[in-house]
């Protein structure tokens, strides 16, 4: 009986993840959403528990009652960690979000990993599976631990590149492609010996080809360095595209996890999140125009084959025109003199943590009856739907934060477009020059407006490494610095002016 | 190398082709400057102003021409009052930059060649973007623009903006304009700006959402043939269209106050829209003003120069509009000469002009190189209508949420493995495979559907809670750490802390995150 209220639970659980993310469509059903999710996670945690802590129903596998120093263990892993993640949501910064979601993610890998080993070392009859069976059976153990395991060094660089810990420049190794060929194939030929072992640990004296753990040890070697390698060359700027990867990552494992377990919840779980993030990949790797291919196994750009082009667009080969560049008080005059003002943020706000003081300009705008409204590129920032999160926390209301193809047509009318710290989102070499290598990646049409003004610390190239002919137009005005310092300054001289 | 900028002698010239800014420009560039005494006394900018910029000031034109290297200019050389011709003043195998019609001055074209000159013609430039901050013509058409409507208010009766008064109703003009190229959407913006209701009509359909975003209401105007020539310029129409286009212009103006037409086809004389029918059909008081009159008017009864008053209404063929604002004109013309003349510019340090004929520019103002006629230039290519394809499609393949299109050659590969691995299931499995599996797929739909929904806005909320709900795995972890076996305890425990971490942390961003998330 208690096996069918537990499969009861896992329905609803499963039906209250399943309205959890569809609470996620519009901003106000969003946090409904959150708690759905919130009373499905807690339903099926003590429903297991529960089931597992009364003994001989066959649920516990293999063990009589449980004993104490199992459910002393059970207890304070789940308070500990409970704790932990409470702490880590507390303190984390806004700016840091695609971090702690990286290193979330490691945690999931880590789990299945473990859990992978734990079931493969079970007391044989543990699990009721017949002989015939246990050959599909190993195979989802084995599938399990190296996604798992992929997922887990593959997030943990990610957190280290996303940090500024490891350098965001891809690393291309010679013959890339040949090792990661060559490390799967040595998990295919592990993963066959570890099918036909008969027991998990060699026997003193016995080959160690006959047992199955050292293959697995080594295939888990195996895979946590391909996950380190795959990431590792992947460049600093696709990093949203990677994350979202990984997400869809950990939600295999977890669906894995849940055939190598024959539990229903955790395959529907599995496959919920791990659709959610390949969803978002393509999301992004269409925001970019590039195949999901081309981000996953290319460094950007610096094997595509086109190089980027200076000045690109204008004549070729002539050297960059000038830029015109403009003081803080200039720009105070143009923003005070428009009747529409557009702001499209870039990954170069966030690191500069300016988003509130552009807030405080915008509001101030605003407030004399200027339209001022927010233009979000799809692959601004390092994480999907980062920059939203930032104005969120800026307190910015929803409503004025338009995502690109709401806000494309607008442009032409628009009096100034303010672009703080992004480059490539705003390059029109995407639209008008073939060569170039982010040509066809949609972007917002910002040299359509009466004036743009680019908060830039400099002229170096965005992530992508291509002249930005944008900087050279006439009605462009370069306002150089550090973004936080020119917004801070901007924000005083249009208080005076006011 | 000099530099030498004549006194304008053309009947009602009053722009200047340098004011003291540029002066220090192309000084900085390199070139000494000269000045004709009193050149730019019409449009208020004194000698004196020029000498403090560095100019030299010489007494007249036939000093000027004889010392300078370049000659800049705004109207294009004319016979003097009282013998000879500004061309033959030039020094020979001198360059000389100015608004040339090349097409309506064929002579004016031989004489230069006799004195081998080099001549870049400001009309001539290419229409794209590099040469924007060239284009005298868009300029000077802006100011025209703006001017006719203020000449277009002097000449009118009654207010522009609508008023309800004590005394009466006012009802707002009705503005009517032909053409919405630069001076027309100048004419736009001033009218709208002075109050008054305003039309515009243009044979190109891509101008209507520039109309419509100055305020202005565009007129449909359906025929077989479209607008748009070559370069960003309209071409010549047929017989039948024109006949078309007059009649649907008689009847808007016998509706208008206010008509201003600025119609023009590059080279050619100005196609013919007003008709005599149409003035006559037109309330007495109404305003005409005729911007083509230089290139023989849109109005058939325009007379060049003048104001003149037909049928109770009065037609303005003024043809220096943007002279009438001398100041403003000059500043901007000598913007666009001085930009010209610095792209022609050999590079430092030794000042002098290097025309690079591959150059879509340099070979589109070229009008004589050296006295060889180098004009008119090779057709530049059409403009790319609209930006590449790709980026359009990658754009419109992606309205607010949608699931993307249906097999793709990626789809296609995943429903293939999706297949084959179906088939070595039933073949192959036990049948809690096929059973897990059957769920597996299932819940990848539901995800997939779920997901597209979710707004952009929220990704970043949406990867947190996936995380937290991916911290299912503690399940996972709990199971393991029942099931017993060597290390069940430790690889359990540990599992159940890390996940759990998932869970609470996940969860609690997320609801951090949300909470942001107000209006």
């Amino acid at each position: 009986m208690i096996v069918s209220i537990r499969s009861l639970a896992y329905l609803a659980a499963s039906l209250l993840f399943i309205l959890s993310l569809r609470g996620l469509s519009t901003q106000q059903t969003a946090r409904h959403g959150n708690r759905y999710g919130i009373i499905g996670m807690l339903v099926a945690v003590l429903v297991t528990a529960v089931a597992l802590l009364i003994p001989g129903d066959g649920v516990a596998a293999g063990a009589g009652a449980p004993n104490s120093t199992v459910v002393g263990v059970l207890g304070a892993a789940l308070g500990l960690g409970c704790l932990i993640g409470a702490l880590l949501a507390s303190r984390v910064a806004m700016t840091s979000m695609p971090e702690l979601v990286a290193i979330l993610h490691s945690f999931v890998g880590a789990a299945a990993v473990l859990v992978g080993i734990a079931t493969y070392l079970q007391p044989a009859g543990a699990v009721a599976i017949e002989a015939a069976d246990r050959s599909a059976h190993m195979g989802e153990i084995y599938v399990g631990i190296l996604v798992g395991a992929v997922t887990f060094s593959g997030s943990v660089i990610a957190f280290g590149k996303l940090r500024g810990k490891i350098g965001s420049k891809p690393l291309l190794l010679p013959g890339r492609h040949l090792l990661n060929v060559v490390a799967l194939t040595a998990c295919v030929a592990l993963g066959v010996i570890f099918l036909h072992a008969e027991v998990a640990w060699p026997e003193p004296g016995g080959s160690v080809l006959s047992a199955g753990m050292p293959a697995l040890l080594a295939a888990t070697g195996l895979a946590l360095l391909l996950g380190m390698h795959l990431v590792m060359a992947i460049g600093g700027g696709d990093m949203p595209v990677v994350v979202s990867l990984l997400n869809s990552y950990s939600g295999w494992a977890a669906a894995a996890a849940g055939f190598m377990l024959s539990n229903d919840l955790l395959i529907i779980t599995g496959a919920l999140v791990g659709s959610s993030g390949a969803i978002l990949s393509i999301i992004m790797c269409r925001a970019m125009n590039r195949s999901i291919w081309n981000v996953i196994l290319g460094g950007f750009g610096a094997d595509s084959g086109a190089k980027p082009k200076v000045g690109a667009g204008a004549g070729a080969g002539e050297a960059p025109g000038k830029v015109n560049e403009t003081t803080v008080d200039q720009v105070a005059e143009l923003l005070l003199a428009a009747r529409s003002v557009i702001i499209v943020p870039g990954y170069g706000m966030a690191v500069a943590q300016a988003q509130h003081q552009v807030k405080e300009i915008s509001s101030l705008l605003i407030g004399k009856g200027i339209k001022v409204r927010y233009a979000i590129h799809p692959v601004a920032g390092r994480l999907p739907g980062h920059m939203n999160v930032l104005l969120a926390e800026a307190d910015v209301s929803y409503d004025i934060v338009k995502e690109m193809d709401e806000v494309n047509e607008d442009f032409p009318s628009t009096d100034v477009v303010m672009v703080i710290g992004a480059n490539d989102i705003v390059n029109p070499s995407a639209e008008e020059d073939a060569g170039s290598p982010i040509y066809g990646m949609p972007v917002l049409q910002v040299w359509k407006a009466a004036r743009i003004v680019m908060l830039k610390r400099g002229m170096a190239a965005g992530y992508a490494g291509v002249d930005n002919p944008l900087c050279y137009n006439d009605n462009t005005l370069m306002l150089f610095g550090d973004a936080k310092q020119s917004v801070t300054k901007l924000l005083i001289a249009l208080r005076a002016d006011a | 190398m000099k530099v030498g900028i004549p006194k304008e002698i053309y009947p009602h010239e009053r722009r200047v082709a340098a004011v003291p800014e540029t002066v220090h420009k192309i000084r900085k560039l390199g070139y000494e400057v000269m000045i004709e005494a009193g050149a730019g006394d019409a449009a208020a900018f004194a000698d004196g102003t020029y000498a403090e910029a560095g100019a030299t000031i010489v007494p007249n034109a036939a000093a000027l021409y004889a010392a300078a290297d370049i000659v800049l200019k705004v109207r294009q050389p004319i016979a003097i009052a009282g013998g000879g011709h500004e061309a033959d003043l030039l020094k020979e195998g001198a360059t000389l930059i100015s608004f040339i019609w090349p097409a309506q001055n064929k002579e004016l074209i031989e004489r230069l060649a006799v004195r081998k000159v080099t001549v870049l013609a400001m009309d001539a430039m290419p229409r794209i973007t590099r040469a924007q901050r060239m284009d005298a013509l868009s300029a000077m058409a802006n100011i025209a623009g703006y001017r006719a409507v203020i000449e277009a208010a002097e000449n009118f009766g009654r207010f522009f903006p609508g008023q309800v008064t004590a005394a009466g109703r006012v009802k707002p003009a009705q503005v009517f304009i032909v053409g919405a190229g630069v001076a027309g959407l100048a004419a736009i913006a001033a009218a709208k700006s002075l109050g008054a209701q305003v039309r515009a009509f243009d044979t190109r359909p891509a101008v209507r959402e520039q109309v419509e975003s100055l305020g202005g209401t565009f007129v449909e105007f359906t025929f077989n043939e479209t607008g748009e020539g070559g370069g960003g310029y309209a071409k010549e129409m047929s017989e039948a269209y024109l006949a078309a286009e007059q009649a649907m212009i008689a009847q808007h103006a016998k509706q208008s106050d206010i008509v201003i037409s600025t119609a023009l086809i590059p080279g050619k004389v100005a196609p013919p829209l007003i008709t005599s029918g149409a003035v006559v059909a037109m309330a007495h008081g109404s305003v005409i003003v005729d911007m083509a009159a230089e290139q023989g008017g849109n109005c058939a009864l325009t007379e060049r120069d003048k104001v003149v008053e037909k049928f109770g209404v009065t037609i303005i063929g003024l043809t220096d509009l943007p002279s009438r604002m001398a100041r403003q004109s000059s500043e901007l013309y000598a913007t666009t000469v001085f930009n010209l003349l610095k792209e022609v510019s050999a590079p430092e340090p030794t000042p002098g002009i290097a025309i690079k004929m591959q150059d879509e520019i340099h070979r589109g103002v070229l009008v004589l190189k050296g006295g060889e006629l180098m004009w008119p230039p090779p057709k530049p290519p059409a403009p790319r209508a609209g930006g590449p394809t790709g980026a359009h499609k990658v754009l419109e393949a992606k309205p607010a949420h949608p699931p993307p299109p249906a097999a793709n050659g990626g789809g296609r590969l995943i429903g293939l493995l999706v297949a084959l691995t179906l088939v070595a299931a039933v073949i192959a499995g036990p049948p809690q495979l096929i059973q897990h599996l059957t769920v597996f797929l299932l819940a990848c739909v539901v995800g997939y559907h779920v997901i597209w929904n979710v707004t952009p806005a929220l990704h970043t909320p949406l990867m947190s809670v996936t995380n937290a709900i991916s911290g299912i795995i503690v399940i996972g972890g709990m199971l393991a750490l029942f099931g017993g076996g060597s290390g069940s305890l430790a690889l359990g425990g540990v599992a159940i802390l890390v996940a759990s971490i998932n869970v609470a942390g996940g969860f609690l961003v997320t609801q951090r995150m949300l909470r942001m998330f107000r209006k």
